[in-house]
């Protein structure tokens, strides 16, 4: 297929307003007679709510509104995933320190705030529970009334037993991994106006707008062509902006309906920190049995995730967590248990990755330690336990699309000289030096989109005008992953418009239909196809113009460069005179998009079954620096393949692993968020550590193409599996160098001087 | 969100001298990088008057005194990092103002803010201390001058009195031939608060170490001088296996001073390391 802009290197088409500071984030919004907005929240991370005192609050001057949880028109339990159980201001218990008890509205923010200072709360204080597997005990508080488990999945493949009995050595190892927090640069904010229907519009930086709009109507008791959301430019999300915007868009909605005016909150960092949802920590007991040339015999797995003060995505961050436990390797006898539990910390749901960065570190690293258990290369080890394409999964899923791992674990080690450095930095070990250098690999498969999660679908419509321009309405956002970019450039591929031609609209959810969350990395599968599907209807109705301008052709109408030509008797016509003449034969030259994506099916009470329609394929290779001394780690380059069926936007690709390599590096060695007692302790980045440009290393690319029939030119995805490398990759260097296994993240000072820990 | 706060600009040392004495409570305000995330903690009805001090030019200087190099305290950790007098004569001073941060935070900082802040991870304080810097404080009723290691006596608690303004810090010049190294370890590259952090200067003559000063922050519970360290240290030819053994001195030192802390199971070798490590440096990188 000729690519006119499919497949080539294009500028965001959204970055000069946010490079200028043109773009208008929430917080930039100031309406007319706007007030400010300011949530309480509790002293306690768990206690019952004996009662709360708003007469003297109400009393300030500038006050114009105190709301508690009796001033919800409609429910107060909300969740994104299955279990609806986190209220929108707290009723009975609070569960975490992010809980609200009360929402004020005042004139002023410092207003807002001194009124909060004089809300009083008595309080029944409960013990706190930290730990997942603690929280399962028997004997243990119980955090809702259900109790401590919020969801249960397992994967049983083949006999375990049999599996094991005929191992040659079968290695243990337990993991730990930290909360991390997903650092965007803009926190939460969100207005909301009150409408004349009686309905209410928000603006605001929500991730998944048509979600906020469903949990509204329900918390403020509105049909859901009453309540409007508008997504602002997005300062970053990475999975984050969905149940603490959701909340958030029900807090201001509150405000603005009770008082009349329209309301702003915009969270401080520290607010933001103690009231948003953050990655899983994960416990994980890993036991592989191997043959003594390699071959994997059996893989038995348990892991514990720790779910926090409420469901969120847990059920499904797991789910994706038990399908990919045992990584992209062929074993015959599988046996897998995850169980989330609710704790008192900050609640967990979605971030970049959503349940495989956790596991990647514990099958990749284990990969390795098994590798020099056997005495044999981490190379070679998994070059003979990779899964090919024919292969059947875990869940006994047959891979009958190209299977790429080959590929991209051969272009990272070609680039980085990854098998002879790893000999030589392991025969490097025993001689005398404080700086020892380690390299390290580290692959994975991942199913793309929701898979069995969910109805998985796409819609859009199309608009070519008069003169010869486009707009795109979607529901599919763009959060900085460039998602209106590829957009622009199907619609650009098959209309043959220039991308200056091309608007893709903000989204509303009164405009656009719902496509389903923007997560999972699935915008460029699911919106391309949409508006493939769009714009070839467009294009037919074009071609049916030509004929009558430029004449008939056999072999197609060539679309390019705001042109159509007929190839066989080289005439032309601008798509601006096509589109003109379309419309005098009364040929639309709009359409909707559709796109159902392939079923898929899952088997709960086995774990087996048709997961994810496809995967893609991806392999990091990191070399660092660990000082013997101090435990200092310097990554000093990071090697990164990755098979993306058909990059759309190479430079939004490499932008993508840049990123996600970042943010590993993150998880591996940095970062960390910690409480005391169930009080977060690191709400600001002077604390929260993340990495800063002197700690990112240079970063190489090998994108691989091969492209899959689901995907609009052939194009999977990106976004996630970048994001579940480095952090194993870099264990393993740190292996490589030091001869010493670590088993928990981050590898910090201490970990990897001390091999565990310190606890204040 | 910041408390009320009352803000007053002196442009002279007079008037804020009459400022300081007129208002007890008052805050200085220099570069605000510690500050103003501090003010952001109070509540927000509270009252706190501060005196911003950074258009006060009389305390923006650095000047050859002869025997000594003076110092305003509003010099930003980028102008000294830069400095031409402070690379020739202190260069571990630059080093250590340059590991400071982030080029914002480096741009904003004064020395002067540094050392009155009191953090017992501060990046200048070893180096001023290694060096025996003085302070000068002035009120109303006149000035004295102190040891920077007398001035800082607790974390976060200093020697100034509320009506006092720092207004010169003073640094004597060594002999030439001294060895200068300053070494901080952080958790990252940059914007890193220092875990440990120390300064050595060392004079070695005729194979000998004549003179050797050896301060360390976040070690202590201020930024201190290791006597027993350096003493071990006078007369003896410089070699790894005697700077491994002071290493260990200084942790010892350490434990015995600070006590047994959560934290002393990963400090301990590594401060014995950076201890070893900065006096290898210092050797290397003598100006003769």
């Amino acid at each position: 297929m000729s690519a006119w802009a499919v497949g080539k290197r294009t500028p965001r088409i959204d970055s000069i307003g946010k490079v200028t500071g043109k773009a208008i984030y929430a917080d930039d919004i100031k309406l007319p007679g706007m007030l400010y907005g300011k949530v309480v929240r509790t002293k306690y991370p768990h206690a019952k709510i004996l009662n709360i005192d708003i007469s003297e609050a109400k009393r300030v001057k500038g006050v114009e509104a105190v709301l508690t949880a009796k001033d919800i028109p409609g429910v107060n339990r909300v969740g994104v995933a299955i279990t609806k159980d986190q209220p929108i201001i707290a009723d009975d218990k609070v569960r975490y320190m992010g809980d609200a008890l009360a929402i004020i509205a005042a004139h002023d923010l410092r207003t807002a705030q001194f009124a909060a200072s004089l809300i009083k709360v008595e309080y029944e204080v409960l013990p706190v529970i930290e730990d997942p597997e603690e929280a399962l005990f028997e004997a243990s508080v119980k955090i809702h009334d259900k109790g401590n488990l919020i969801c249960h999945h397992k994967v049983r493949k083949g006999n375990i037993d049999a599996g094991f009995s005929e191992a040659d050595i079968i290695v243990e190892r337990k993991f730990e991994t930290q909360m991390v927090e997903h650092s965007y640069i803009e926190p939460e904010s969100a207005i909301a106006e009150p409408l004349d229907d009686g309905g209410v519009r928000v603006f605001g930086c929500m991730q998944n707008i048509y979600t906020s709009r469903r949990i509204l109507a329900q918390v403020l008791n509105l049909p859901m062509n009453k309540v409007v959301c508008v997504q602002t430019t997005m300062g970053g999300s990475f999975g984050g902006k969905d149940d603490a915007m959701n909340i958030l868009a029900c807090r201001v909605a509150l405000l603005a309906l009770a008082t009349g005016k329209p309301v702003k909150i915009t969270y401080t960092r520290d607010e933001s920190m103690i009231d948003s949802y953050k990655r899983h920590p994960y416990k994980m007991y890993y036991r592989v049995g191997l043959k003594n040339d390699g071959t994997i015999t059996a893989a038995e797995i348990k892991i514990y995730a720790n779910g926090g003060a409420y469901a969120s995505m847990s059920e499904f961050v797991t789910w994706r967590s038990v399908v990919h436990a045992t990584g992209p390797y062929r074993i015959p006898n599988v046996s897998t248990d995850i169980y989330a539990a609710y704790t008192n910390l900050n609640y967990t749901g979605a971030m970049r990755g959503f349940g495989s960065p956790q596991i990647a570190l514990a099958y990749e690293t284990l990969m390795d330690e098994c590798a020099e258990k056997l005495g044999i290369h981490p190379y070679e080890i998994r070059k003979k336990n990779l899964l090919r394409t024919g292969d059947t999964t875990a869940t006994g899923q047959v891979l009958d699309g190209k299977v790429s791992l080959n590929e991209v674990v051969d272009a990272v080690c070609e680039a980085s000289d990854f098998i002879n450095k790893y000999t030589e930095y392991k025969n490097n070990r025993a001689r005398p030096g404080i700086r020892k250098r380690g390299i390290g690999l580290a692959c994975s498969y991942r199913g793309v989109s929701l898979g069995a999660e969910g109805v998985d679908y796409g819609t859009c419509f199309l608009k070519l005008e008069e003169d010869g321009t486009l707009i795109i309405s979607i529901g599919i956002t763009d959060m900085g992953q460039g998602a209106r970019t590829v957009q622009a450039q199907f619609a650009a591929e098959i209309l043959g418009l220039t991308l200056d031609r091309i608007s893709v609209l903000d989204i509303n959810t009164s405009r656009a239909p719902d496509s389903g969350p923007t997560v999972a990395s699935r915008g460029t599968l699911i919106s391309g196809n949409a508006i493939t599907n769009a714009a070839q209807k467009i294009r037919r109705n074009l071609e049916l113009a030509c004929e009558q301008l430029i004449g008939k052709t056999s072999s197609g109408f060539i679309f390019e460069n705001n042109m159509i030509i007929n190839p066989e008797n080289g005439r032309a016509v601008s798509i601006k005179d096509a589109a003109a003449k379309a419309i005098k034969m009364r040929l639309p030259i709009h359409a909707e998009g559709f796109y159902p994506a392939p079923q898929t099916s899952w088997d709960e009470a086995t774990g087996q079954g048709l997961a994810y329609f496809t995967y893609v394929y991806g392999a990091n290779v990191a070399e660092v620096e660990v000082d013997m001394e101090t435990g200092k780690v310097n990554v000093l380059k990071v090697w990164a393949s990755h098979e993306v069926g058909k990059a759309v936007n190479p430079e939004g690709v490499e932008g993508q692993i840049y990123g996600g390599i970042a943010m590993g590096l993150g998880l591996g060695i940095l970062e960390e968020f910690e409480f005391k007692n169930g009080v977060p302790q690191t709400t600001n980045f002077d604390e929260y550590l993340i990495p800063t440009s002197m700690d990112i290393p240079e970063i190489e690319c090998r994108i691989v193409e091969n492209p899959d029939p689901i995907g609009p030119f052939g194009a999977k995805s990106i976004g996630e599996p970048t994001n579940e490398l480095a952090a194993p990759a870099i264990l393993n260097a740190i292996f490589n160098a030091t001869g010493k296994r670590i088993s928990e993240t981050p590898a910090n000072l201490e970990v990897v001087l001390l091999g565990h820990k310190l606890k204040r | 969100m910041l408390p009320e706060i009352q803000y007053l600009s002196p442009t002279t040392v007079d008037e804020a001298l009459n400022m300081l004495y007129e208002n007890k409570n008052a805050r200085i305000l220099a570069g605000g990088t510690d500050l103003l995330i501090e003010l952001k903690k109070l509540p927000i009805n509270e009252n706190v008057t501060l005196i911003d001090i950074s258009k006060i030019n009389e305390l923006k200087y650095i000047e050859d005194e002869g025997d000594f190099i003076s110092i305003g305290p509003l010099i930003t950790h980028q102008e000294l990092s830069r400095n031409e007098f402070i690379k020739k004569w202190f260069p571990f001073l630059s080093t250590a103002c340059s590991s400071i941060g982030s080029p914002q935070i480096r741009s904003r900082g004064t020395i002067g803010g540094n050392i009155c802040n009191g953090s017992p991870a501060a990046d200048t304080p070893p180096v001023l201390v290694a060096l025996d810097a003085t302070v000068t404080l002035k009120n109303k009723d006149g000035e004295r001058e102190l040891l920077v290691s007398d001035f800082i006596i607790a974390p976060y608690k200093t020697e100034r009195k509320p009506s006092e303004l720092l207004t010169k810090i003073r640094l004597r010049k060594l002999i030439p031939g001294y060895g200068f190294s300053f070494i901080k370890l952080g958790r990252r590259n940059a914007l890193a608060i220092s875990r440990m952090n120390i300064a050595v200067a060392m004079l070695v003559k005729e194979g000998v170490i004549e003179d050797v000063r050896i301060a360390c922050g976040s070690v202590f519970p201020t930024t201190m001088r290791v006597p027993a360290a350096e003493n071990f240290l006078a007369g003896k030819k410089p070699s790894i296996e005697l700077f491994k053994d002071v290493g260990e001195i200084v942790s010892n030192e350490m434990v015995r001073i600070s006590g047994y802390r959560w934290s002393t199971p990963y400090k301990k070798p590594v401060i014995s390391a950076m201890v070893k490590n900065s006096l290898v440096e210092a050797v290397g990188r003598r100006v003769i």
